[in-house]
C-alpha cells in the first residue's frame, strides 16, 4: 500500500511544479519562488517567526492525513515558515493536542456521528470559549465574545428557521477567523459482497455501520449476515464510556425515544409521535408507543422511561447528558420533561441519545456500579437481541421478532478483524458479507473489479482539520492562520490522496448536512500568493533567504 | 556447589529479576504519552467525564503512590482490572494466552522436529547435494518475512485452492466459549490452525536446522564417532544414538529462549490470520494505554522467558554431566 501512496505523492509533487508553471493543478508552488515575485511585506524586519510544531498522525494511524500533513508542511515552508513535523500515534496525538494542548498546529479529524448532525456539537462544543480547557473540544482555544453569543443563542431558538439563521452567521464568523482549517468531509466507501447480501443502506457519516443498514441488509442465501470491523467491541453496557464501534451495537440492542433518521433528523422511535413543545421550548411532552416489549418479554412502560432518565441523572458518566432536565412527570402513556432553559437540540441530542433501560433489571444497581454492571443478556427493547459474545472472536445477535421494525436478517454476526486489509481478504474468501471500514484506494480498485463484490459510497459530516493553538504567538494573529489555511491543498487531498472519496469543506458544518450548512462562507483553497498577501498586509516580511519575519513595528 | 544451593541462588536472582522487570515496565508505560481516556475523547467523552475517569483510575495520584498501590495489589496476586474493558485482566489475558500457546506451540514443535531431523541429516551427509539444497531452502525460509510467508500461503491455500478458511480460530455462528477440548479439539479448529501454524513453523525452522547441522559437524569430527564406526555399528545407530544425541545440547538453550519469545505471540501472524492471541493484545493495550493489561501481558511473556532460561540451565546440567553448577 505504501508504494501506491508514494507514487501518488510523487505525482502530486510533479503536479505542483506544473501548477507553478501555469498549467492546471497548483499545489506546492515552484522551488525558486522565495517571495521575491510576491508581495514585499515589511521593509524593516524584526525577529524570525518561531518554528511551527505541526503534529500529524503517523502513516500507520492515518495514511491519508499523514500524506496531507507532509505536503502542507512543505507548502508552509514555501511561504517562509520553518516547520517541525511531529508524527504521533493516535493516543499520543490526542493527548498532546487535546489534553496537554502542547502544539502549534495539529491535524486530526472530528467524527460525524448521527447525533452530531444537529449543529450543536459543531457550533457550540467545538468553538465556544467555555470548552477551551484540558480535554475540551475547543482545542484551538478560540475565544470570541461575538461568536459565543451566537453559539448560545442558537441553543435557545426552538424555531428552526431562526436557529438556522444564527447557525449560518456563526459559520461565517469562524470561516473568517479560521481557528482551524476545515479541510474535507471524509466520506468513503465500505465494501460488501453483492453476491451474498442485498438492501445495503449506507447512510450519511456512517456508511454501512449505520443503524439503518444493520436492520435493512438482507442475506440472499441463508439467514445470517456477517460483518467485519477492524477493532473489538469494548463494552455493550450503555452506561460505560463508549467508543464509536461500541455505540454501533448498543443502539441495536437498546431503543431510544427518538432515532436520528437516514436524513439526519430525529424521528419518533419508541415515541409515538413528535414531541409537543411548550413554554417557549422549556417543556417537552412525549407519548410512548404501547406495542413494545423488552427482549425478556416484559412490557416497556412509561415507568421504565422515567426510570431511565433518573438513571442517567444519577450516572457518574452520563449525568451531563440530561443535566438540562429540571423535572420529569408522567401521566398515562406520556412523559413530560421540564427544562432549566430552552434547549433546541433536546430532541436530537437528549431524547435521541438516552437508551431505554428495563427497570426490573437495572433498578437495584447503585449509581457508582452502573459502568461495571454486567447484564449477561444485555436486555433492551431494540430490533436485535443479544445471543452470545466472545470479545476477541465474534458477537452474535438475533432479530427481535416482536419489534415494530424487525430487521431483515434473522442473525447478525460481527467479527473483529486485525486490520482492514485482513478483513478485505475475509470478504474475498467469503467469510464476511460487509466491512465497516474504508480500504486503501488500490484495494478498492480490486474490489470494484470483483464481480461478487461492490463498494457502498457515503458522504460524511465529520472532517479533517488543522487546529491552530491560539494561546500562542503568532497563531493568535488571524492573518497568520488565514495564510496557513491558504496553503492547505484541500481539493488535491480529496481528488488524489483520497482518490475522490469525500468533499472539500470550508465550514464547520458539512454541505451534506443540508439544512444547517451555510454555502456562502469564505473559501480557503490552495493559493500561496494569497497566503503571502495576507502576511504582507498584516505587516510581516521576508528576509533574503525567503524566511518569514515579524515587521520591525509589529 | 551443590544442586540445592545452585537452585536457591538462582531463585533469589529470579525474584530480583522479576522486581526489576516490573519496575521498569511500570515506569515505561507511565512515560508513554496519553492515558486510557485518549481513545474516547474524540468519540464524545467530555472534559468533565475525562477528569472523573482519571480520578477513578487513580491516575491523578503521584507516580510513586501509584507504584506502591500497584505493587501491593500484585502481591495479593491480583493483576487488577482493565482500564478500558473494565474486566479482570486475568480473564482477558488467559484466553489469548492459551490461543497463543496452541498456535506457537504447534509451530515450534513442527519447526523443531523437522529442523532437528533435517539438520542432523545435513550434517551427516556433509557435502552432498542434499546438504547444499537443504541450506538454500533453510536460508530462503529464514530470510522470508513472516507476513510474506503468510500471504503466500493464503493466496495458494485459501484464494486459489479454497482448502482452508482465511482467518479466525473457528467457523462463525457456532457456540461460543466452551472448555479446552471444545475450543481446541475440533476438526474445524485444526483447519483454522493449519495455515498460521505452518507460517510459524517455516519462520522458526531455520534456527534449529542450521544449529543442528553445525553441531553435528563438530560432533562428527570427534574421536568417539570414529570408534563407534570402527566397532562396526550400523550407520543409522551411529547417526541417531551417538552423533545426533550429542548434538542436541545447544538446541536446548535456543529452544528455551525461542519458546519464551514465542509465547508473546507473533503480531504479524496474528494480524495476517486474525488470530486472537497475545501479540495483538499487547499492541492494543499499549496503544490504548491500558496499563494493567499491558503490564500483565509483558509480565507473562517475560516470566516465560525468565523461567525457560532457568529450566534450560537446570536441563543442561542434567543432560551433560561435564557442565557444573557455579
Amino acid at each position: 500500500m505504501s508504494r501506491g501512496t508514494q507514487s501518488r505523492r510523487n505525482f502530486l509533487r510533479r503536479a505542483g511544479v506544473a501548477g507553478a508553471a501555469g498549467v492546471t493543478v497548483a499545489l506546492a508552488g515552484c522551488a525558486d519562488d522565495d517571495g521575491a515575485d510576491g508581495p514585499d511585506g515589511a521593509d524593516e524586519l524584526g525577529d524570525q517567526l518561531p518554528e511551527i510544531n505541526f503534529v500529524i498522525p503517523t502513516a500507520g494511524a492515518n495514511s491519508f492525513r499523514n500524506e496531507l500533513g507532509r505536503i502542507t508542511a512543505e507548502n508552509w515552508e514555501e511561504i517562509g515558515f520553518e516547520v517541525d513535523l511531529e508524527e504521533l500515534e493516535f493516543g499520543a496525538h490526542v493527548d498532546k493536542a487535546v489534553v496537554q494542548q502542547d502544539f502549534d498546529a495539529s491535524l486530526l479529524g472530528w467524527g460525524g456521528t448521527p447525533e452530531r448532525i444537529d449543529p450543536h456539537t459543531f457550533i457550540l462544543d467545538m468553538h465556544h470559549s467555555s470548552t477551551t480547557g484540558e480535554g475540551g473540544r475547543n482545542t484551538p482555544g478560540y475565544e470570541n465574545p461575538e461568536y459565543d453569543e451566537l453559539a448560545e443563542l442558537q441553543v435557545t431558538q426552538p424555531d428552526e428557521d431562526e436557529r438556522q439563521q444564527t447557525v449560518y452567521e456563526a459559520q461565517e464568523i469562524i470561516a473568517r477567523d479560521q481557528p482551524r482549517t476545515y479541510i474535507a468531509n471524509e466520506g468513503g466507501m465500505h465494501p460488501y459482497a453483492s453476491a451474498r447480501v442485498e438492501n445495503v443502506d449506507p447512510t450519511l457519516g456512517e456508511g454501512l455501520n449505520s443503524f439503518w443498514n444493520m436492520i435493512s441488509v438482507t442475506p440472499l442465501d441463508g439467514d445470517t449476515v456477517t460483518m467485519g470491523y477492524p477493532s473489538e467491541i469494548i463494552s455493550l453496557n450503555p452506561m460505560q464510556d463508549l467508543a464509536t464501534p461500541d455505540r454501533q451495537f448498543v443502539r441495536l440492542l437498546y431503543d431510544q425515544l427518538f432515532r436520528i433518521g437516514p436524513d439526519g433528523l430525529p424521528r419518533p422511535w419508541a415515541a409515538a409521535d413528535d414531541p409537543t413543545i411548550e413554554d417557549d421550548g422549556e417543556t417537552y411532552t412525549v407519548e410512548i408507543r404501547d406495542d413494545m416489549t423488552f427482549h425478556d418479554g416484559e412490557d416497556v412502560t412509561i415507568d421504565d422511561v422515567e426510570f431511565t432518565y433518573e438513571l442517567y441523572a444519577d450516572s457518574p458518566t452520563y449525568s451531563g447528558l440530561v443535566e438540562i432536565i429540571d423535572e420529569i412527570d408522567t401521566s398515562g402513556n406520556e412523559i413530560t420533561f421540564h427544562l432549566d432553559e430552552p434547549f433546541a437540540p433536546f430532541t436530537a441530542n437528549v431524547l435521541g441519545q438516552v437508551y431505554l433501560f428495563p427497570e426490573h433489571i437495572w433498578g437495584d444497581v447503585e449509581p457508582e456500579d452502573l459502568a461495571d454492571f454486567q447484564d449477561e443478556n444485555w436486555t433492551g427493547s431494540g430490533p436485535f437481541q443479544f445471543e452470545d459474545w466472545e470479545r476477541q472472536s465474534e458477537l452474535q445477535l438475533r432479530a427481535f421478532e416482536d419489534h415494530f421494525e424487525t430487521p431483515n436478517t434473522e442473525r447478525f454476526i460481527r467479527i473483529p478483524g486485525a486490520d482492514v486489509s485482513q478483513l478485505v481478504g475475509d470478504l474475498e474468501a467469503g467469510q464476511i458479507d460487509f466491512l465497516g471500514a474504508i480500504p486503501q484506494p488500490a484495494t478498492l480498485d480490486r474490489i470494484e473489479e470483483d464481480d461478487d463484490l461492490d463498494a457502498a459510497v457515503f458522504e460524511a459530516i465529520g472532517y479533517a482539520k488543522i487546529a491552530y493553538n491560539m494561546r500562542r504567538e503568532p497563531y493568535d494573529d488571524v492573518a497568520v492562520r488565514r495564510a496557513l489555511s491558504y496553503s492547505v491543498p484541500k481539493e488535491e487531498y480529496v481528488d488524489f490522496i483520497r482518490d475522490g472519496m469525500g468533499t472539500v469543506t470550508d465550514s464547520t458544518i458539512s454541505e451534506h448536512n443540508e439544512f444547517w450548512h451555510n454555502p456562502d462562507v469564505e473559501q480557503f483553497r490552495l493559493d500561496l500568493d494569497a497566503a503571502r498577501e495576507e502576511l504582507a498586509d498584516a505587516g510581516y516580511g521576508w528576509d533574503d533567504d525567503g524566511m518569514l519575519h515579524y515587521g520591525a513595528d509589529q | 556447589m551443590g544442586l540445592r544451593e545452585f537452585v536457591i541462588r538462582r531463585l533469589v536472582q529470579l525474584v530480583f529479576t522479576f522486581w526489576a522487570f516490573f519496575t521498569i515496565l511500570f515506569v515505561l508505560f507511565r512515560m508513554v504519552p496519553g492515558d486510557p481516556t485518549s481513545m474516547f475523547l474524540l468519540d464524545g467523552m467530555t472534559a468533565e467525564q475525562r477528569e472523573q475517569r482519571i480520578a477513578e483510575l487513580g491516575l491523578d495520584q503521584p507516580l510513586h503512590i501509584q507504584y506502591i498501590n500497584y505493587i501491593e495489589q500484585l502481591l495479593t496476586g491480583d493483576f487488577g482490572q482493565s482500564f478500558i474493558y473494565r474486566e479482570p485482566v486475568i480473564d482477558i489475558i488467559v484466553v489469548r494466552f492459551m490461543n497463543t500457546i496452541v498456535l506457537m506451540g504447534t509451530a515450534l514443535v513442527i519447526a523443531y522436529l523437522i529442523g532437528v531431523t533435517f539438520g542432523a541429516l545435513m550434517g551427516w551427509w556433509r557435502g552432498s547435494r542434499f546438504e547444499r539444497g537443504g541450506i538454500v531452502v533453510t536460508l530462503v525460509a529464514r530470510s522470508s518475512p513472516e507476513f510474506w510467508v503468510g500471504i503466500v500461503l493464503l493466496s495458494v491455500f485459501v484464494f486459489w485452492l479454497g482448502w482452508f478458511p482465511s482467518s479466525g480460530m473457528r467457523a462463525t455462528g457456532g457456540d461460543l466459549g466452551g472448555g479446552f477440548v471444545q475450543r481446541y479439539g475440533s476438526l474445524d479448529f485444526l483447519r483454522h490452525l493449519f495455515l498460521p501454524a505452518l507460517t510459524g513453523a517455516i519462520v522458526y525452522l531455520a534456527t534449529p536446522t542450521l544449529l543442528m547441522r553445525s553441531t553435528m559437524l563438530d560432533v562428527l569430527k570427534a574421536d568417539f564417532i570414529e570408534i563407534k564406526k570402527a566397532e562396526g555399528l550400523p550407520e543409522r545407530t551411529v547417526l541417531y544414538k551417538h552423533a545426533a544425541r550429542n548434538s542436541v545440547l545447544p538446541l536446548v538453550t535456543v529452544m528455551a529462549i525461542a519458546t519464551g519469545a514465542a509465547m508473546g505471540g507473533s503480531v504479524v501472524i496474528e494480524t495476517v490470520f486474525n488470530w486472537p492471541g497475545m501479540g495483538r493484545e499487547m499492541v492494543r493495550s499499549v496503544n490504548n494505554n491500558d496499563y494493567p493489561v499491558a503490564m500483565a501481558a509483558f509480565f507473562l511473556m517475560g516470566s516465560v522467558v525468565i523461567i525457560m532460561n532457568f529450566v534450560a540451565d537446570l536441563a543442561y546440567v542434567y543432560l551433560d554431566p561435564r557442565v557444573e553448577y557455579e
